[in-house]
């Protein structure tokens, strides 16, 4: 192919891209070259990540506070109890993602029990019903401290519970998966599952907020940007 | 390249999940149940372990049996041949941290270990 | 042999404080005389183990994803979902083969990047050379005009 040195010619729009960026196209394009996965695997799979989010788990709560049958339902066979908030954890594999799972737990709080979930090994989060983690849940600090001082932690997001509330850490550090069902707060007397899912934020689920009337969105913290984000 | 049979998982589990597609294959029933007392054994740690090094020599009670599934520390190397029964057992945290306040004594930590890491108590 | 066992683990948590990350001041390496188990256990140990260390209050703060890492992550599960691999290998190889260094120094995603490079060399399904030169071609083929 013939060079053109024509000086005039505009240069070709070319953007920069990091090691991790480049390193991440060959690493696809290999894998997809050498017959580990196909292009249609990565589409399929990513547009099951681009559509999880806390919502089911959220509804599971209030649907749960609505009717003591299918709590019963929540606590005794979880992932069954998923179907309901449209969630089959079998998707998108047909044997359910490989890092999540299939064996869902919910931590039912009571007036005197408050539990808080942390993966001090590495992150793991009930992805299929509760959508991605947050930054700060993998944070080695946040998995450092957690487990030791739980009191202090949940004080830096807002929660200071009285002693006679029990807080019991969850170290979630095999194949099981937790989400916490807070107590239905005063104030909701009477409200439509619809209601009472919207304050069930996510980090309510994971126990570092209770739910409030009115509170229908995560402790607001600092967003650090991505240079080049995703776009959902 | 390589013999491992890439399809093997896909196999054993589609339409059952993981860990469903490991039940039964432990060598017998839980040696524990729920309300036993254990002790976390302090194994070495050489290149892997999800015994986690603030758990051991630690005594709990046994919260929930789980499952069944291979020991991370074996299926961490694609090793699945053997199956154990998994527990969460719980901690109080005045038994984990020395300086864990009185104040908040009824304050416990779970977490979840394969069957090789407890013995009884 | 419990409280052992307990003066030991509390031992180990504040001393892999101090190995994080670990420099090496005197340019050799040490005498087995200068290893105390202490020591041994601290250095075996698996670095995503860090529950109980010590650490200090920070803001928590949320993290607007790269593209690049759900992409990253997108893969990973791909190579599992097909059975190069499966997540226990895939933390393994991601949260403890690599080190305290690379653990604690690199970002979240690039561990995960990395790890599937890995897997896919270590299982054969291509070369570490292949991997070098493919990884070469997508840098210049994003390098801006000269």
């Amino acid at each position: 192919m013939a060079h053109d040195h024509d000086h005039n010619a505009p240069a070709p729009m070319v953007e920069e891209v990091s090691d991790f960026e480049a390193l991440e196209i060959a690493v696809r394009e290999l894998a997809i070259e050498k017959g580990l996965f196909s292009a249609e695997d990565h589409r399929r799979f990513t547009e099951f990540a681009e559509h999880i989010g806390p919502t089911p788990a959220a509804r599971m709560v209030a649907k749960a506070w609505l009717d003591p049958e299918y709590k019963k339902h929540c606590l005794t066979d979880a992932i069954a109890a998923s179907k309901a908030v449209g969630v089959d954890w079998l998707n998108p594999t047909g044997f359910g993602t490989p890092s999540d799972y299939t064996d869902l737990r919910v931590l039912e709080d009571t007036p005197t029990m408050h539990h808080v979930v942390v993966c001090t090994l590495c992150s793991c989060y009930p992805r299929p019903i509760l959508g991605f983690q947050p930054e700060w849940y993998r944070t080695p600090n946040y998995r450092r401290r957690l487990v030791r001082w739980p009191r202090q932690v949940l004080a830096e997001f807002g929660l200071s519970l009285p002693a006679e509330v029990e807080i019991r850490v969850e170290d979630s550090n095999q194949k099981c998966r937790f989400i916490v069902m807070p107590v239905r707060p005063a104030g909701t007397e009477g409200w439509t599952e619809d209601q009472l899912t919207e304050i069930v934020t996510r980090d309510c689920l994971i126990g570092v907020a209770l739910p409030k009337p009115g509170v229908t969105s995560n402790i607001p913290l600092p967003v650090h940007r991505a240079a080049k984000p995703a776009h959902h | 390249m390589s013999q491992h049979d890439r399809t093997h998982h896909a196999k054993i589990a589609t339409g059952k999940g993981d860990p469903q597609c490991f039940k039964g294959t432990a060598d017998g029933p839980p040696k524990f149940k729920v309300g036993d007392r254990v002790r976390i054994k302090h194994l070495p740690d050489i290149f892997y372990t999800r015994c986690q090094v603030y758990t051991r020599g630690a005594v709990g009670e046994v919260a929930v049996v789980t499952h069944e599934s291979p020991a991370p520390e074996d299926e961490s190397f694609g090793h699945v041949d053997h199956s154990e029964w998994f527990y969460i057992v719980r901690f109080k945290q005045r038994d984990l941290w020395p300086e864990y306040p009185e104040a908040f004594a009824n304050d416990t930590l779970q977490t979840e270990f394969s069957e090789r890491w407890l013995e009884a108590a | 042999m419990s409280s052992t066992t307990r003066q030991q683990v509390l031992r180990h948590l504040a001393l892999v404080a101090d190995l994080q990350p670990p420099v090496q001041k005197t340019g050799k390496a040490p005498y087995p005389t200068d290893m105390t188990h202490d020591l041994f256990r601290a250095f075996t140990r698996s670095p995503h183990d860090v529950g109980g260390e010590f650490d200090v209050p920070v803001e928590w703060t949320e993290e607007e994803g790269e593209a690049w890492g759900y992409r990253a992550y997108v893969t990973t599960e791909c190579l599992a979902w097909r059975g190069v691999w499966c997540a226990e290998e895939r933390r393994r190889m991601q949260n403890v083969d690599l080190g305290t260094s690379q653990y604690l120094g690199l970002p979240y995603y690039g561990r995960w990047l990395l790890a599937a490079a890995r897997i896919m060399v270590e299982r054969g399904d291509c070369s570490l050379g292949e991997l070098i030169n493919k990884f070469d071609e997508v840098k210049k083929r994003h390098e801006p005009a000269r």
